[in-house]
């Protein structure tokens, strides 16, 4: 069986591989010369308090010289259905296609087994292929990670478990929309799709909500954001929602707000000041940093459990002879 | 493999699709050993019929036991028994030839590497070509060899010959049918084509709209049928239980009777009936059950 699944995907594995290849030599030398800037290493700067000349000087460089690379990041968030989708939509679709699941499955390898041993190996290749990439993605990031932290989309979304979940909910898709449809391009439409929707709607509305944010009530400080010093959330932290409060911790509309700031403008003086002396606060929700990897396996669960859901309709339509 | 086993035996079986009923009620009895032809036009439930008997669907009613065991449960024993070439013969086509052997062997416990690498060779194919580059005989001729690689009792062809072109066509029955000469494997291959049938099987099961309306040994079939023809009459002799068809020409009637061999009413004449016309005969029959639907 090993070698007939090679056989019949080896292309596939082969262009995948080549892809994580190419993008992940690319991030390696491009990370090392990044890397490079941090004498001591990017982890000798984490932390306000250890912020010292060289580690600014160094986060200048990063940004002049880098900040273009961690734009184009941007492009592997569809890393994870590339691999996922190819892999999984010929899995059964070919094989309705041509016609031959007639010959695979009337040898004397019972059609369960088959098709265990396809998914096994195929959502293998996918976590490898899709794990080594996040692995070179997540060193590649580590500076960036120091500055910004890790918490923001751009970060989140390529690091940790959740490419590997994703991955595998997109060949968990794509393998049984290839078992419904009985074709392979649209089943691979099919899980883009998927994939793009449960990713935008977990990523926007229930990943906020996977803890409860904690709430920062301080008043404005006269002097504007300079001396905010000690003062929560800090980067690596997830704000979500931000505003202002009264004197009184209820929350100004943006309306009430935008008529402070008129106000401010008519007495001529400095807005965080005129706001200091009105006793308005500012209120930051988050979510602190160091909820990153609860996040990360709540969110990897969620597309997990599809990608079972999925594979588990797979293993039912072909041990009741659906297809 | 002893006489009396049987290779094949239904029991009411039916499967239904989404549309409708593509087979209904289907109980049959096919003996091991020997050739049986299962006849029927384009969407009378034949493909569903085979697909039934090799496991790949699973009946909706009813039973089916290959060569004494449930095929349901697809056992790899059951599996390894059973040789099967579906409609249009299917194959990798990026495979080498090579390969699809080895697929082949991958795939069974039981695989005559050997045999089917010298059926191949006697019949000029290279085991280095893409199956996807060879002709459709030869294509049909490669899975042919793949099935009867695994040395099956039963071998099942869904429409072997239905695409190829006439040499072609001739080549593999030729080849069919010398693997039958050689070995103790029942053959079970369904057509649409009624001609030549006589020549090549043994056992017939006719297959129309999802129902059987005949089957049974070739040569009892055609015993017990005769042509009787007389004068024009709207009635006939008085046997209309067995009358399968009654055709009136200008002057005379002539009939298709399943009576054995009963002395023959005076002014009639009784004359053998060829297979071919015996099947059309059972085809053309009205009266069978239409809410069964086709899905071939």
């Amino acid at each position: 069986m090993t070698w007939l699944i090679w056989r019949q995907h080896r292309t596939e594995v082969c262009v995948l591989g080549l892809l994580v290849g190419v993008f992940g030599i690319a991030l390696l030398v491009l990370g090392t010369q990044a890397h490079d800037l941090f004498p001591g290493g990017p982890a000798r700067c984490a932390g306000e308090a250890r912020l010292d000349e060289a580690c600014v000087a160094s986060f200048r460089r990063l940004d002049d010289e880098y900040g273009f690379v961690e734009n184009l990041l941007a492009a592997f968030y569809l890393m994870p259905v590339v691999i996922g989708a190819f892999l999984g939509a010929p899995l059964l679709a070919r094989e309705l296609e041509d016609g031959t699941w007639q010959l695979a499955w009337t040898q004397a390898v019972p059609r369960t087994r088959w098709l265990a041993a396809k998914l096994a190996a195929l959502a293998g290749v996918t976590a490898a292929l899709i794990g080594t990439f996040t692995a070179v993605l997540t060193w590649f990031r580590r500076p960036f990670d120091v500055w910004e932290g890790r918490f923001q989309y751009d970060a989140f979304d390529l690091q940790g478990l959740v490419p590997v979940a994703y991955a595998l909910f997109a060949f968990g898709i794509a393998t049984a929309a290839g078992a419904v449809l009985r074709r392979s391009l649209p089943a691979f439409g099919v899980a883009f799709g998927a994939f793009l929707a449960a990713r935008m709607a977990v990523g926007l509305l229930a990943r906020p909500a996977y803890a409860t944010p904690l709430t920062s009530v301080e008043p404005v400080p006269a002097g504007g954001s300079e001396d905010r010093a000690g003062h929560r959330p800090g980067v690596a932290d997830w704000t979500i929602d931000h505003g202002y409060a009264d004197a009184a911790g209820r929350r100004l509309t943006s309306s009430e707000y935008l008529e402070l700031e008129a106000a401010a403008d008519r007495a001529g003086t400095n807005l965080n000041q005129f706001l200091h002396a009105r006793g308005v606060q500012q209120v930051e929700v988050y979510h602190p940093a160091d909820r990153f990897w609860a996040f990360q396996i709540v969110e990897a669960a969620l597309f997990a459990t599809v990608a079972a859901v999925a594979i588990g309709v797979v293993v039912w339509r072909v041990r009741r002879r659906v297809v | 493999m002893t006489t009396g086993e049987f290779a094949l035996r239904t029991d009411g079986v039916g499967k239904r699709y989404r549309k409708g009923w593509a087979l209904r009620d289907c109980t049959l009895a096919l003996p091991a050993g020997g050739v049986i032809a299962l006849v029927g036009p384009n969407g009378a439930g034949k493909t569903t019929l085979l697909r039934l008997v090799v496991g790949l669907l699973a009946p909706s009613t009813g039973t089916v036991e290959v060569l004494g065991h449930d095929v349901t449960a697809s056992t790899s024993r059951t599996l390894a028994r059973i040789g099967f070439l579906a409609q249009d013969h299917p194959l990798y086509k990026r495979f080498t030839v090579a390969e699809m052997l080895r697929f082949g062997r991958a795939c069974n416990l039981r695989f005559d590497q050997g045999l089917a690498e010298h059926r191949l060779a006697k019949l000029g194919i290279p085991l280095d070509r893409r199956t996807g580059t060879l002709s459709g005989g030869q294509q049909a001729q490669v899975a042919l060899a793949l099935a009867l690689a695994k040395r099956p009792d039963l071998l099942v062809l869904d429409e072997p010959v239905a695409s190829l072109d006439p040499l072609a066509r001739h080549e593999f029955m030729q080849v069919l049918m010398g693997a039958v000469a050689e070995g103790d494997v029942t053959v079970l291959f369904s057509s649409h084509v009624v001609h030549e049938l006589e020549r090549v099987c043994d056992h017939l099961v006719v297959l129309d709209n999802g129902r059987v309306t005949l089957t049974g040994d070739i040569d009892t079939l055609l015993t017990e049928h005769r042509l009787l023809v007389g004068p024009r009459t709207a009635t006939g002799p008085e046997r209309s239980g067995a009358v399968v068809e009654t055709v009136h020409s200008e002057r005379h009637t002539t009939l298709l009777v399943r009576d054995g061999a009963l002395p023959v009413a005076p002014g009639w004449q009784a004359r053998p009936v060829a297979l071919e016309d015996l099947v059309l005969a059972y085809l053309r029959r009205p009266g069978v059950d239409v809410t069964a639907v086709g899905a071939a």
